[in-house]
């Protein structure tokens, strides 16, 4: 592989671009440009670290700190989810993890042992770039299935109340409400499944074009990843309603939240 | 049959029942009057589990409602709420999900059954092929009692099934549920229900 090395100064050079974006900005009173020069400085600090920080675990490669690893970025998403649901955040975080926890390692191994064939499951170039392209999906799929399956019982209260004591079982009477989470959740998906390439070319083809692999290569790579984040999306959105469910509800299966 | 025992509730510092008692007997028609943001409609919904009361008891046959008995409050009670919230299906689809519930399932229902009933409480005929946010109120009211009818459970509880419908409609169905051999707790502001001798009136 013959990757162009990028220099810092040439980095640097972009800057140049930059500067008739801060005059235009100033000129026409657009108050962004403190808000450009911290988010341009936040990134630049983040992905160094994150830069130095992955070239000491890709050099150890060490199987136990990979997965140590996998598990960090897993407890971060289950936060993140937990989160931007914005109520019981502590009930929801173990619920989350495990809705998390299983599709993602499950889809991951067998992606690592059956599709790329590793000797070596754990090996970090591919445990921690393909399980947090699986996780950062799975991420946003579940923000949306939670917070939409739990937002459409309480603003159609009596319509579930109603439906309970038409069905008296909880699991019929929450089915239509199941069913247009795990639809919203995994409806993006499709939609970038049936586009690709088309619009954009995806960030890891890029990638991997840019490192020098062939494109006939690179696409197959990413028709692999799609399928993988289809499946880890759909179960991970599915057991993240499951799993929550046990905490929502009280014993007469009233949402408590 | 059905009795609440010292009930209490309180939302906040507004309180809807302080040792509230209340006994209905099998096969009773009780009317519930009471001014608004009384909690007739609470009571319903105490009585399904929905609501919780801070204190007393709700008995059904002997049995007290708590978790264990729960499924047995729900299965032998059919509910028509005040705005007949169903989702906004097909009515026809909506029958068919309805009675392929597990606990329905043994329910046979055909469409003429649901077209004699249509048909009884002057509903037009392509009711069924319609969308339930199509349907008016009254309409919407109608559909909720034939569900109720159909499934046919032993206690009813009918929130304002009757208002908004013209006198013509009103009379065919306060006579049509009268006449079951159900129990019957209904919740109206109108006095077409007490004008007979067959309901007995529950006010506070």
């Amino acid at each position: 592989m013959n990757v162009e090395e990028v220099s810092y100064l040439s980095i640097a050079s972009l800057l140049i671009l930059i500067i008739p974006v801060l005059v235009i900005n100033r000129k026409l009173r657009i108050g962004l440009n403190k808000e450009i020069f911290y988010a341009l400085a936040r990134m630049v600090i983040q992905l160094s670290l994150v830069g130095l920080f992955l070239q000491s675990i890709f050099r150890l490669n060490n199987p136990f700190l990979n997965l140590a690893y996998l598990l960090f970025m897993i407890m971060v998403a289950s936060f993140s989810a937990a989160r931007s649901c914005s109520f019981q955040l502590f009930k929801l975080f173990i619920p989350l993890f495990l809705a998390f926890i299983l599709p993602n390692v499950i889809v991951l191994l067998f992606f690592n042992a059956f599709v790329i064939s590793l000797d070596h499951l754990f090996n970090a170039r591919y445990m921690i770039t393909i399980g947090g392209m699986l996780l950062g999906n799975c991420l946003n799929g579940n923000i949306i299935s939670v917070n939409r399956f739990y937002q459409a019982i309480k603003q159609n209260k009596n319509e579930y109340y109603y439906s309970l004591s038409l069905s008296t079982n909880k699991t019929e009477a929450l089915r239509p409400y199941f069913k247009d989470a795990v639809l919203a959740s995994i409806n993006p998906t499709i939609a970038s499944i049936e586009t690709i390439g088309l619009v954009a070319l995806p960030g890891m083809m890029t990638g991997q074009i840019l490192g020098g692999v062939l494109p006939l290569t690179a696409i197959k790579y990413q028709i692999a990843i799609m399928i993988a984040i289809l499946i880890a999306r759909y179960f991970s959105a599915i057991l993240a309603i499951i799993f929550t469910s046990f905490q929502a509800f009280d014993e007469n299966d009233v949402l408590i939240f | 049959m059905i009795q609440f025992k010292e009930i209490s509730l309180a939302f906040g510092d507004q309180v809807v029942f302080a040792d509230f008692n209340l006994n209905i007997a099998e096969g009773e028609k009780v009317l519930l009057r009471a001014a608004s943001g009384r909690g007739k409609s609470t009571l319903f919904k105490l009585l399904l589990g929905f609501q919780r009361s801070d204190q007393g008891e709700i008995l059904f046959k002997g049995r007290r409602l708590d978790r264990n008995n729960l499924f047995y409050f729900r299965r032998n009670i059919a509910y028509v709420s005040q705005d007949v919230d169903l989702r906004n299906l097909k009515v026809w689809d909506l029958i068919n999900e309805i009675f392929d519930y597990k606990y329905n399932r043994t329910i046979s229902i055909t469409k003429e059954k649901v077209m004699e009933l249509i048909d009884f409480f002057l509903l037009p005929a392509d009711l069924i092929t319609k969308e339930v946010g199509q349907l008016s109120g009254g309409e919407r009211q109608r559909l909720g009692l034939i569900i109720c009818i159909m499934l046919n459970r032993p206690v009813w509880l009918l929130d304002e099934i009757t208002t908004g419908l013209d006198q013509e409609s009103k009379k065919v169905l306060v006579n049509y549920v009268l006449k079951q051999h159900k129990t019957v707790l209904i919740i109206s502001h109108d006095q077409i229900w007490s004008k007979n001798n067959l309901v007995r009136v529950e006010e506070w």
